[in-house]
């Protein structure tokens, strides 16, 4: 018998959602099938692969292992509220330039939790990169460029100021 | 993968918590971090038929660190506890083993009341616990509370002396030693897996360099992590040199009964965890010194 | 060095940037998971939780469950779903009939016994644990060495046993060879079960209208139209009927090539239902049920002369085929690629080869990068092993059976021709670079401090696509390509490629845009449509592209430029000899100012044909089949040096290097992404990634958490130096995309058999093997 559905209310890339879930619908599957924002990944489902990296109030945090009814109230960006104004993050843009995807499905939680990665330890030392990239899974690149492109992505991020992620739209 | 449908509660109050724990007991499961929790649930190796989920209750998040000790609220994150400077000046072997908790991203939701009321035996936690001397404070559903030490704490595989509708609010350090050394080793498959096998330790030398208190923590060695008071025993009163270390290390195969599983034999953490308790054991003592 | 698409000219050999990153870097990616249709409905499957076991099904509770659209069983779909049976044509090989829902028998943990439609996947779930099944026990087949067991259950009852396949191959004078060996050396190399894992599970979508009778599927497959084909076949549907769309795909590496039971099902809920169903794997599917591969056992009888030349060699393998067969691959075929594989780039010719396939209460053998990898990993282990017996250098031994360029065209122990092959090009350069006299002093000094460090290379050629005897071997299937220009001057390249990460959209359009003479933005590459574009069965795979689809672009091409210069050379007065396109004008070489924009050209054709001088082509399209010309052989030499931790077994790899040979490269930056990838899952395969079943076939492996996939921190950075063949055609391509897994795993034992001076014939080596292979722990059991 399915269980009694709950209202939530909670902020995603900086747009105002609201949801009426099951309480064991995770917030990955929320984003993808109810807000249709199918940027976020399912890769494993058990917090392993690191595809459905999203942020939860500025944390990188896997969303299959949270729940749609746990986000309410809270403020979530995913890959698709990256770029502002049509404009690349520098982040993807040193993932584009470093060639630092192949088949694209690992892509978007690689960028979250780089971008997560760089905003708390900007000036990473390079033996701090591969660990804080070991959350996340590639099978195709062999994790070679995508290191690079942590490197010029913290060189493009300093240079410029910082690029704001959307706030929250206030009531 | 999806899980099976339960009831879900978001309490906001310890108290409130507790009368959810009383009204539904063995068929409710607390919903900290979600770390362990949501993939079983995911598999569907569990299936409570109500979640009680413990984040929006902001007074288990605390850290209170004073000159008897640390006092961290079970709700708190690993983050907070691996950004706190008070613990990294006060407990630098409790900052260095969080840091092993998996990833970021583990770290940012995971909590260390979590982690320890899951107790596998293969996680940092329960064994820096046991070698920190921890204590648990426990409540239940009437509000009475009731403190347990690290060994009564942990009790077998994923289990621990929490009953049927008790929470655990806090966990509290007492001062680390003055005059200590610690260290902490793991040895993983890969980076922030759960350990194969590892060691928390710390020695504490007197005045004329002879071990006062030693207390090696193993984790990945059997169906809880274990305090090897063999091998402690053999430290105490003696200055450590490198016979005493090894005889030391040799001492924990009465302690520990590694199991074997598709990433490793039990002879196989046998022998590392000799080494590695050697290792740690020099490391400690070098800290000391 | 990426640089931007701006570059004027020619872009082969430019690490443009990739067109399909801005759409992966925003989340607007479309795998197949992305697409939602109005009533959509959900599939999953209950899986046997036991090997092997007579079933009856009872799904009544389940289909009266809310939310549940419908169950079916084998039962229901008897009619609707053909039965399967992969071609036996091969000879020796047993038919294995079964249907796409176990009926009476379940024959591996992860069997599809019945599917749930739902409104969602949670209630197919939900549902599933309601359906109830009796499970009569048969006793298990759990590994190859039971399936050997003429008394072991049959999987197959009209099989009678559980040999699948059966056949011998001998050419040159064995006796012959044997005789004159100084030694005879025979080794058993255990090659272990893991899995392909791309971070897409398999998954489809299915769509059915019921009024036209067509069926489109949207699905994560490498071959959409051998997909369109087998599920036409298995469906009862005409070809006509059958829409397959591939679209963005995230990853597959062999595992998506095949017509799975699955797809077969899904396509039948469908038209069953009215209604889109969707079903998408999730990974403890994909682990336990999508497909392994790799599984084999070869015994090596070398006769070798003292100088490390080998005379003669006697294989005998056995391939661990799981419990099913995928459509359309026999796992027979594996056997013949490596019998016509492994002499690789030596010169022996005296060759015996006796190969069987087994079936085992296992999941289905797939298709793995490189499938026939194993070839590669016994040979250079073998080398190796001579060195280590004889006292030889491994890098002598080698040398003493590398074909030299002066021999080649060279015709191998299978007949098949040896040309252009530059192996031995890349050891030395290798060697060169890798300093190995430097290494063993280090060693020396390093070794006396206690610790373990050791050197190992390997070296192979592979088919990419192989020459041309070789590819009619493979059944000389042609690769097709169309290249359109529209009316306003812009250019639409159709191609039978399924990229998932091979950056087709890009490389493609370099080609073309580089032969016609346009800026590479003008050019877009379109895939993954059975509705668009030419047929071929093939698809992505077996590293052919680079060669196969490039020339057929190029080709194609080729012949609309042919089409634009007749009618520009007519209105410029000019000879079409004399004309040139240069960043989409037309004009007359070293006469700048005669010169017509291809828009207008373009223009003319669609839209004022009657203003075209006389006799020109109406319409601006090029197509071409390329049959691969002479084909060739990509090769490369790996180098890897590791640091074993005694302690605890651990093994660094410290340091790692390809020298590759594919001949031109189209985009440099995407070679190399192809040499690391691949290379990483070889070094995966070796230390870290096992599927792993207990004597009782229960599968142990079904999580990340016990199948473990190397992360950044486990994968070095990998050199790489190109060599490149020098061209003799416009066609100069390899295909690089297997490489890297073939070769690695033969590196990296050999490194580790190099630090352990012991000789290493097993996969894999986690820290306990290490352990245990040196003495430092019992070996458990």
């Amino acid at each position: 018998m399915a269980s009694k559905k709950h209202i939530i209310e909670l902020s995603v890339n900086g747009v105002r959602h609201e949801g009426l879930v099951e309480p064991r619908k995770t917030l990955a599957d929320f984003l993808r099938d109810d807000l249709e924002l199918t940027g976020t990944h399912l890769g494993c489902e058990h917090g392993v692969c690191g595809a459905c990296t999203v942020m939860v109030n500025g944390e990188a945090v896997r969303s299959c292992l949270m729940f749609a009814v746990q986000a309410s109230g809270q403020e979530i960006t995913t890959i698709e509220g990256l770029a502002t104004g049509g404009k690349l993050h520098p982040v993807q843009e040193a993932f584009w330039e470093c060639h630092g995807m192949q088949c694209g499905f690992c892509t978007p939680g690689f960028v979250m939790s780089v971008y997560a990665f760089l905003k708390e330890n900007p000036d990473p030392k390079e033996e701090e990169i591969r660990p804080a990239l070991s959350g996340n899974l590639c099978r195709c690149t062999g994790y070679q460029n995508i290191v690079d492109a942590v490197r010029l992505a913290a060189e493009k991020m300093r240079e410029t100021s910082a690029v704001p992620v959307p706030v929250a739209v206030k009531e | 993968m999806k899980p099976a449908p339960f009831e879900y509660f978001a309490p906001t109050s310890v108290e409130e918590t507790c009368a959810l724990l009383a009204r539904y007991g063995d068929d409710a499961k607390i919903l900290a971090g979600g770390q362990s929790l949501v993939p079983l649930l995911a598999l569907r190796l569990a299936q409570p038929e109500v979640l009680i989920d413990i984040n929006p209750v902001r007074e288990l998040d605390y850290i209170q660190a004073n000159s008897d000790g640390l006092s961290i609220g079970a709700g708190t994150r690993h983050r907070t506890v691996e950004r706190s400077s008070a613990v990294r000046e006060q407990f630098p072997l409790l900052s260095a083993g969080i840091e092993w908790i998996g990833h970021p991203q583990i770290r940012n939701r995971g909590t260390v009341g979590g982690s320890l009321a899951h107790a596998d035996p293969a996680a940092e936690l329960p064994a820096l616990a046991l070698a920190l001397d921890a204590t648990f404070t426990v409540i239940d559903a009437n509000g009475s509370e009731r403190t347990l030490t690290s060994d009564e704490f942990f009790v077998s595989f994923l289990t621990t002396a929490l009953g049927s509708g008790e929470l655990l609010r806090e966990i509290s350090f007492p001062a680390f030693p003055a005059g200590s050394g610690w260290s902490f080793r793991e040895v993983a498959l890969r980076h922030g897996d759960f350990a194969l096998v590892g060691v928390a330790a710390i020695v504490t030398l007197d005045n004329t360099q002879a071990c006062s208190d030693v207390r090696i923590a193993l984790f990945g060695v059997g169906e809880t992590a274990v305090r090897s008071r063999s091998a402690e025993k053999v430290l105490i009163g003696q200055k450590p040199d490198k016979q005493v270390i090894a005889t030391a290390a040799s001492e924990i195969i009465k302690d520990i009964q590694p199991l074997s599983d598709v990433h490793a034999t039990s002879a196989y953490r046998q022998y590392v965890a000799r080494n590695l308790v050697e290792q740690a054991l020099t490391e400690a003592i070098q800290r000391a010194l | 060095m990426a640089i931007s698409g701006s570059v004027i000219g020619n872009y082969v050999g430019v690490s443009v940037k990739r067109v399909e990153d801005p759409r992966f870097l925003t989340g607007q990616g479309r795998y197949v998971d992305d697409f939602k249709f109005p009533n959509m409905t959900h599939a999953a499957f209950l899986r046997s939780p036991y090997p092997h076991a007579h079933i009856t099904v009872d799904a009544s509770k389940a289909r009266a469950f809310p939310g549940v659209v419908a169950v079916f069983t084998a039962a229901d779909l008897v009619g609707v779903v053909n039965p399967i049976q992969i071609d036996a044509s091969l000879p020796g090989s047993k038919p294995l009939p079964h249907t796409a829902l176990a009926s009476d028998k379940v024959r591996f943990v992860g069997d599809p016994i019945a599917m749930v439609v739902a409104d969602s996947r949670y209630i197919a779930e939900d549902a599933i644990e309601l359906i109830q099944v009796d499970y009569d026990l048969i006793p298990p087949v759990p590994s190859m060495d039971v399936a050997l067991d003429p008394a072991s259950a049959p999987l197959y009852e009209e099989a009678g046993d559980n040999i699948a396949y059966h056949d011998t191959f001998t050419c040159g004078d064995l006796d012959e060879a044997f005789n004159a060996a100084d030694r005879v050396l025979t080794e058993t190399f255990r090659q272990h079960r893991y899995i392909n894992v791309p971070m897409e599970t398999r998954g489809g979508v299915a769509t059915y209208d019921t009024f036209t009778g067509e069926l489109t599927y949207y699905v994560a497959t490498q071959a959409h139209n051998a997909m369109r084909f087998f599920l036409g076949a298995q469906l009862n549907l005409p070809g006509h009927r059958i829409r397959v769309i591939a679209p963005d795909i995230g990853g597959a590496f062999g595992l998506k090539f095949g017509v799975y039971r699955e797809d077969m099902l899904v396509a039948a809920a469908a038209m069953q239902t009215g209604r889109p169903v969707k079903w998408i794997e999730d990974r403890r599917e994909n682990l336990t049920a999508g497909g392994h591969a790799r599984e084999d056992t070869l015994t090596l009888e070398a006769a070798v002369k003292n100088d490390g030349t080998i005379l003669g060699l006697k294989v005998k393998m056995i391939l661990d085929a799981g419990a099913y067969q995928v459509t359309p691959l026999n796992p027979a075929l594996f056997t013949t690629i490596v019998r016509m594989v492994l002499p690789g780039p030596y010169r022996f010719l005296n060759y015996a080869f006796d190969a069987t396939v087994v079936t085992t209460n296992k999941a289905p053998y797939v298709a793995y990068r490189g499938p026939w990898a194993v070839e590669t990993w016994v040979r250079e282990g073998l080398a190796d092993i001579i060195a280590r017996e004889l006292g030889l250098d491994p890098v002598e031994v080698r040398r003493k059976n590398l074909i030299t360029k002066e021999e080649q065209p060279y015709k191998n122990a299978l007949g098949l021709a040896i040309e252009r092959i530059s192996a031995r090009e890349t050891l030395e350069r290798a060697v060169e670079m890798a300093d190995i006299p430097h290494f063993r002093e280090e060693q020396k000094r390093l070794r006396a401090d206690g610790r373990v460090v050791g050197f190992g290379l390997a070296t192979f050629i592979e088919p990419a696509p192989g020459g041309a005897d070789y590819m009619a071997a493979m059944g000389g299937g042609k690769e097709p390509a169309i290249v359109k220009i529209d009316p306003t001057g812009h250019v639409t390249a159709y191609t039978t490629q399924v990229p998932h990460g091979q950056s087709h959209e890009t490389t493609l359009a370099q080609i073309v845009a580089t032969e016609l003479g346009v800026p590479f933005e003008h050019v877009k590459v379109v895939h993954g449509d059975t509705q668009m574009g030419p047929f071929s069965l093939f698809g992505t795979g077996g590293s052919r592209a680079a060669t196969m689809a490039s020339g057929a672009a190029l080709f194609a091409t080729r012949e609309v430029k042919k089409q634009v210069l007749q009618i520009a050379g007519a209105m410029l007065e000019a000879s079409p000899d004399d004309l040139e396109i240069v960043n989409s004008i037309v004009s007359v070489r070293g006469v700048p100012q005669k010169a017509i924009p291809l828009a207008q050209i373009a223009m003319l054709v669609y839209l004022a044909p009657a203003n075209l001088p006389p006799g020109s082509p109406t319409e601006l399209i090029g197509m071409y089949a390329y049959d691969g010309g002479e084909g060739g052989w990509a090769q490369a030499t790996h180098c890897c040096w590791v640091e074993i931790d005694p302690s605890n077994g651990k093994v660094e790899i410290t340091r790692y290097l390809v020298v590759e040979d594919c001949g031109t490269m189209i985009n440099p930056a995407v070679v190399e992404g192809q040499v690391r990838g691949g290379t990483a899952q070889g070094i995966g395969g070796v230390l870290y990634e096992h599927a792993i079943y207990d004597e009782n076939g229960q599968f142990l492996t079904s999580t990340f958490m016990d199948y473990l996939v190397p992360t950044a921190t486990e994968i070095p950075p990998i050199e790489i130096e190109h060599l490149e063949t020098p061209p003799i055609s416009p066609v100069n391509f390899r295909g690089v995309g297997e490489g890297g897994a073939i070769c690695a795993p033969p590196a990296v034992v050999n490194a580790i058999s190099d630090a352990l001076s012991i000789k290493i014939t097993e996969q894999p080596l986690p820290p306990t093997r290490i352990l245990e292979l040196m003495g430092a722990i019992p070996e458990e059991k």
